[in-house]
Order: structure tokens, then C-alpha cells, then sequence
């Protein structure tokens, strides 16, 4: 098992999707496109850290791995669909910058990470440019937060970055104590549903989720 | 020996086509006509008369002869059956993308040389799309070329870099799409129609009549099957000799008619099952292709594989 992964440099190939999804998330304006493709991300974060964790025997691993997938690849994501399907807007509003020009600027920022940080630091197990791709992740979701119109989308953006970070942590240390992971987790999930409710709230009250109605004084 | 390899880029490309169409029909239900029907429509065009609009000049009469001449050389820099080819010494990867933007350029000069509507509007629409494939399609391929030292395709393909890494499967994926825009295929343009605003590559052809028709149409063909053999040759180059020996040469011509199915059974399930985009929607495609291939550039720097 340990010889396949790495014959076929799963890692290599795990860690590249996760960057190739965040990217990705620039190209869509459907909102249960963005919930799927952050579905995808955190599914393959959480498959990255389990072959990590066979590869180097740690069981507290493991349940980190256990703990992403619960999280971030079910509860989450099923929440947003809920809260998407409650506000009944199918599409994103055209953001700020236009699809193509995001996903160039995405790309930029990636080459701009890769260019900063010649060389990778991370601990045995993970593939090479495991950092250079999790400050990307955090940078394209930062990107995404500040483009997107949509209050739903923003939190998806956060989501990623949340991501990003969480896999530079295992890059960099195998993770912190897995109590702190645990709360970390349930912080986030606490965080995304009273958001969630928020962007429901808003809906009702402007009847728009429309982030750019906030800043007018007068309802 | 080597010389001839192109002669079956020449010859097989309507049979090519023909397969794609055939494959194409029977996803989507249908009979479709037989895998030969590309030779018997472009014997049929051969012999028809030729109607040519008296207000257009030279070009329009020179522009089929440039375009299929301008295939026929960029298949001579790339290797068939064997990696060694004719103008090998001379034309690398770089060359051979512009010897076929050439009959790009004539093709479009040949669509706004009768000034009909159709005819401009095609060719700024492919020029549209070009200066988007490009340099998409560059970048995909300097993955390959670093890694092997050379953008010679034949020592790229004589390499046989078995493309096992992320960097060479995003760098196939933006090649994809770049073959799917270049041969106009459905995301990008629809090959099966003509009459419809939405046309791009058949809106040029529009004037064209018999012969010159003809010879469009089989360069039209051959492009796709050069375009097929450049990424089966960067991408997939397993079994491809660098000598002329008779053995070599046989199983090369059966894994290369295998890969040439392989294509064609790829283009057709994409053509069945995606619809055609919006023409102002295709720089999003386009644009996220090209992410890709500068990805897959960045990602082979960093990993070094």
C-alpha cells in the first residue's frame, strides 16, 4: 500500500487538486457549483491528512482526517445548501471582476506565492510544495471573499481560507494538539451557521443578498 | 521511408472524421452515415463546378492551396511512426503553431475577401478565439519541452517521458481544450451546422464552393488529426521508434491507430455531452484552460517533475 502511494505520487496529485479547486472556485457563479467545489476541497484535504497519516503511523491523524471529513465535507457543506436553497437565488450576481480576469488574477497570485517561497519547508510525508499551496489557497480565498458580492459566497471564501490554513498547519507540524483542532472545527462550524442565518437574514430584510446594500444608511 | 509518414496524416484524416462522426451518431442515438462518407463527400466536392463571387481577388483563389500547404508542412515537423522526420532539424514545436496560424491568417483574409456578413464575421470571431488558444497551447507544451530539454517534438517524443505527474495531466487538459477550440468542436463552435449565427470556423468557408471547398475541408481534417498526433506525441509517446526498422514500424502504426481511436472516442463523448457555450462565455473557458497550462508550468518548476 505504502509503495503504491508512492510509486504513483498520490500526494503530489492530492495536493495539486486541492489548489487546482480553489482556483476553480473564481470560474463559478452558480452557488451550489461553489458549495460543491468547496465540498471537493475539504474532501481532498481530509484524504491527504489520512495518507499522510498511513504513510507515517501517527494516530492522532487519523482523527483529524475523521474529524475534516465530518465537518468540512458533510455538516458544512450540507448547510450551505440549505441556506442556499432558503434564499432561492440560484446564480451569484456578477462580482466585482469578471470570471475570466479572476481566474487570471487567481493564477498570478499563485506564481506570486511560488516565486516568495523557493524553497518548501515541510515535515516528511507531505508532498514538496505543500506550503507554496496552502498560502495560495489562503490567498485565493482571501481574493474570493473581497470579489464576491453574494453574502454566501463570501463565506465560502472564508471556508477556503480556513482550508488553506489548516493544511499549512499539518504541513508545517503534523497539526496542533487535537483538542485545539477540535475546537477549531467546532468554532468554524459555529461560525459558518450563524453566518448562514445572517445571509438568510439579510435576504429578508433587503430582499437581496446583496452585500452592497449594507453600506446605505436607510434600509 | 520516413519521408512518406505525413502521407497518413493526408490519407486517414477523413477516415478520422468520419470515425468521430460515426461515434458521435451512435451516442446520441442515431445511425449516422458509414466512417467513409468524408471521401466520398470530398470526391463528390472535387468534381463539382466551382461558383466564385467576381468581386473577390487572388487571395480567395490562393487561400485554399496556402491553408492545405501549410498543413501539410507543419505534418511533416511532427513524427507519425517514427521519430525521425523530415524537416526535423528545422521546425520545432514553436515553428509548427505558426506555420498553422499562417493558414489562419489566410483563411481569415479568404472569409473577409468576398465582404459578405457571415464571411467577416467568422473570421473576427476565430481571430477572436486565437489569440486565446495560442499561447494557451504553448505553455501546455513548454511543460513537456522542459522537462525534456527541447522543443524539437521529435526529441520530445523520442524522450518517452511517460506522463505520470500533476503538472503533465493539467498540461494535458489545457491541450484538450486547446485541441477542442482549434478544430472547432462543440464547447467552442459547432462543426455540423451551417446557416447559424452562432458559426465560426464554417462562417469563412461560406463562400468556398467545389473544389477550393474540397481542399478546405481536407486541411480542416488533416489540422485535427496533426493536432491529435501532437498530443499523442508529447503526451502520450509510448512506442514510437527512432529508427526506420520494418517491426518497429508495424506495431508503432497499430498503438498510433489505437491512440488516434482513443481521440476520437474522447472528442465525440465531449462533443455528446457538453453544449455549445455563448461566444462572449468562451474567454471564461478559454481563460481557465489557460490558468491550467501556466499551473502545470509553475507546478513542474516547483516539484521538478
Amino acid at each position: 500500500m505504502k509503495n503504491w502511494i508512492q510509486a504513483f505520487s498520490v500526494m503530489d496529485f492530492i495536493s495539486v487538486g486541492i489548489l487546482l479547486t480553489a482556483v476553480a472556485m473564481n470560474a463559478f457563479k452558480r452557488l451550489e457549483s461553489c458549495v460543491k467545489i468547496y465540498t471537493l476541497n475539504s474532501l481532498l484535504l481530509s484524504s491527504l491528512i489520512a495518507i499522510v497519516a498511513l504513510m507515517v503511523g501517527e494516530p492522532h491523524l487519523y482523527i483529524a482526517s475523521a474529524a475534516t471529513l465530518l465537518g468540512k465535507g458533510i455538516l458544512i457543506p450540507m448547510f450551505l445548501k440549505r441556506v442556499v436553497r432558503q434564499m432561492k437565488v440560484t446564480h451569484d450576481v456578477e462580482p466585482y471582476i469578471n470570471n475570466a480576469l479572476s481566474l487570471a488574477i487567481s493564477g498570478i497570485l499563485v506564481a506570486v506565492v511560488y516565486a516568495s517561497l523557493r524553497q518548501g519547508i515541510f515535515v516528511s510525508g507531505f508532498s514538496k510544495n505543500v506550503l507554496q499551496i496552502s498560502i495560495a489557497v489562503i490567498l485565493i480565498g482571501l481574493f474570493v471573499m473581497i470579489t464576491r458580492r453574494k453574502a454566501i459566497t463570501q463565506v465560502i471564501g472564508l471556508l477556503f481560507m480556513e482550508n488553506g490554513l489548516f493544511l499549512a498547519g499539518f504541513s508545517l507540524t503534523y497539526g496542533m494538539p487535537i483538542i485545539i483542532e477540535l475546537g477549531v472545527l467546532f468554532d468554524m462550524l459555529m461560525g459558518v451557521i450563524i453566518l448562514g442565518i445572517f445571509a438568510v437574514q439579510i435576504k429578508r430584510a433587503f430582499a437581496s443578498s446583496n452585500l452592497d446594500n449594507l453600506t446605505i444608511l436607510k434600509g | 521511408m520516413e519521408y512518406l509518414q505525413f502521407l497518413i496524416i493526408l490519407l486517414f484524416s477523413p477516415l478520422i472524421q468520419g470515425m468521430i462522426k460515426k461515434m458521435k451518431a451512435r451516442m446520441q442515438g442515431r445511425v449516422g452515415s458509414g466512417i467513409f462518407q468524408p471521401y466520398y463527400d470530398l470526391i463528390r466536392l472535387m468534381k463539382k463546378e466551382m461558383v466564385i463571387s467576381h468581386v473577390t481577388s487572388w487571395i480567395f483563389k490562393a487561400t485554399p492551396y496556402i491553408v492545405l500547404a501549410s498543413t501539410i508542412v507543419a505534418s511533416m515537423i511532427t513524427p507519425v511512426l517514427t521519430t525521425r522526420v523530415p524537416f526535423g532539424i528545422m521546425g520545432d514545436v514553436i515553428a509548427l503553431i505558426y506555420i498553422l496560424a499562417t493558414g489562419r491568417f489566410f483563411m481569415a483574409l479568404a472569409g473577409l475577401d468576398a465582404g459578405t456578413a457571415f464571411g467577416g464575421e467568422g473570421s473576427s470571431r476565430e481571430m477572436a478565439v486565437a489569440i486565446l488558444v495560442e499561447p494557451m497551447m504553448m505553455l501546455s507544451i513548454f511543460t513537456a519541452a522542459i522537462s525534456v530539454g527541447s522543443t524539437n517534438i521529435a526529441r520530445i517524443a523520442e524522450a518517452q517521458n511517460m506522463v505520470y505527474s500533476p503538472s503533465h495531466l493539467l498540461a494535458l487538459s489545457a491541450f484538450v481544450v486547446a485541441i477542442i477550440a482549434e478544430t472547432g468542436r462543440i464547447p467552442v463552435d459547432n462543426p455540423d451546422t451551417h446557416l447559424e449565427l452562432t458559426m465560426i470556423h464554417e462562417g469563412m468557408l461560406l463562400e468556398y464552393s467545389g473544389r477550393y471547398l474540397a481542399l478546405m475541408e481536407w486541411a480542416h481534417y488533416m489540422k485535427q488529426m496533426l493536432l491529435f498526433t501532437l498530443g499523442v506525441d508529447i503526451f502520450f509517446p509510448v512506442g514510437i521508434p527512432s529508427d526506420t526498422a520494418f517491426a518497429g514500424l508495424g506495431v508503432s502504426f497499430a498503438l498510433y491507430f489505437l491512440k488516434m481511436g482513443f481521440m476520437a472516442v474522447l472528442m465525440a463523448a465531449i462533443e455528446s455531452t457538453r453544449a455549445k457555450l455563448r461566444f462572449f462565455q468562451l474567454p471564461s473557458l478559454l481563460g481557465g484552460a489557460f490558468v491550467l497550462a501556466f499551473l502545470s508550468l509553475l507546478t513542474y518548476i516547483m516539484m521538478g517533475r
